[in-house]
């Protein structure tokens, strides 16, 4: 049965922007210089006091593609716009009286992910990060480039933090993204590797 | 005036205690973290050279700044200095505590009161809560509130975390009687 129309508004507490934008990095200014952001949306969890046997796709669908354009839209008005976003992740921190399976439900579904790489106009499966816990623990969300996920210059965290979320019937759901590589992203790429194996590093094992 | 990075906070709070907020209440920081001006210099007595090197250009940085993450007219406002362990508080309060810095802020938000603020020493990944006041009478009860801030890498030893704060309103739900109404 598909899910009847919600607001977010029926769910949401509040949504948290954090940017940080490096002008200079041990020394130096950027070569390539990159803004970060978090979006962090705090909302009640729709499955409270649901047991490990309750389905989980129906609420989601009713309440993930909201919160994939809610925080999508900040981010591009933060970083402007997708065709300036390089890089992405996604997290969710759950109240303590939920289970991580909640947040999986809120991001690991395509409700989420497939809105949220649509908006940012992406191809990449999405890295993420999840916990349980209380109000105003951070969490370090990863992210990785949006077309091709293996370009290690890309590679790059931003912590997310609510001071008071998520209280215990809340989840914390967030996207995080990058319009740039690391400030001085220099430890080469899978096109520039050697070969390494065991054998081939006895010299070094010696 | 070296910056290692600049970080903008925008909350948005569309329900409090239950109820809904409409329109959602804004409050926005935007910090500079700074290399603190007197770093590796010892006691410095006079400190006014770093000042005047410093504080005009950070509020000059940092009030536009604030004032458009905010997005509408700011109500209420505040300020921060966050020292890293290396420095002294006074270097934050040399920095956020002249005219110099705060015109700036008065001067876009159209404001007329003095700014609240916080100044502390501290580690990297320091919670802080800058506290905001109404911008042209202080004494207003309703607009007396404070927001909370967390730079995960900042402030270094020798950095300094400086912020200025703007909200569009007072609290969520403000709902206590005037302050002349107990006079």
């Amino acid at each position: 049965m598909a899910a009847t129309a919600t607001k977010l508004s029926d769910w949401l507490r509040k949504i948290v922007l954090y940017q940080e934008d490096v002008k200079d990095e041990h020394g130096a200014p950027p070569a390539v210089p990159a803004v970060r952001a978090t979006v962090a949306a705090v909302i009640r969890n729709p499955w409270l006091g649901t047991g490990p046997g309750e389905v989980l796709a129906g609420q989601a669908e009713a309440v993930a593609p909201h919160l994939a354009r809610a925080l999508s839209d900040r981010l591009k008005a933060a970083l402007g716009g997708a065709e300036e976003i390089e890089a992405f992740g996604k997290a969710a921190i759950v109240g303590t009286a939920g289970e991580i399976e909640h947040g999986g439900a809120l991001i690991h579904t395509p409700y989420f992910g497939n809105l949220f790489r649509e908006f940012l106009e992406g191809e990449s499966i999405i890295c993420f990060a999840d916990s349980r816990s209380d109000a105003g623990q951070a969490l370090i969300v990863p992210m990785w480039h949006k077309h091709a996920p293996a370009t290690r210059s890309h590679y790059q965290t931003i912590a997310a933090r609510v001071s008071d979320g998520p209280r215990p019937d809340e989840i914390v759901v967030i996207a995080a993204a990058s319009t740039g590589p690391r400030p001085h992203a220099r430890i080469g790429d899978r096109k520039t590797d050697q070969v390494v194996t065991a054998e081939k590093l006895e010299h070094v094992f010696a | 005036m070296k910056i290692r990075k600049v970080v903008t906070v925008i909350e948005e709070i569309s329900q409090e205690g239950g109820r809904a907020v409409s329109p959602a209440a804004r409050v926005a920081i935007v910090a500079a973290v700074i290399e603190n001006p007197w770093a590796g210099q010892g006691f410095v007595e006079d400190l006014s050279a770093g000042i005047d090197a410093t504080a005009s250009d950070l509020g000059a940085l940092l009030a536009p700044a604030v004032l458009a993450a905010l997005g509408t007219p700011a109500e209420a406002y505040g300020k921060a200095a966050i020292v890293g362990l290396n420095g002294e508080v006074e270097h934050g309060s040399a920095l956020i505590h002249t005219l110099k810095f705060g015109d700036h802020f008065r001067k876009a938000a159209n404001a007329t009161t003095l700014l609240p603020a916080v100044e502390k020493r501290a580690t990297a990944g320091t919670i802080f809560d800058i506290p905001l006041k109404h911008i042209t009478d202080a004494t207003i009860r309703s607009h007396h509130q404070s927001v909370e801030v967390r730079i995960d890498d900042a402030p270094h030893a020798d950095e300094i975390i400086v912020a200025l704060a703007a909200a569009s309103q007072g609290r969520p739900q403000q709902r206590l009687a005037a302050l002349s109404t107990e006079q």
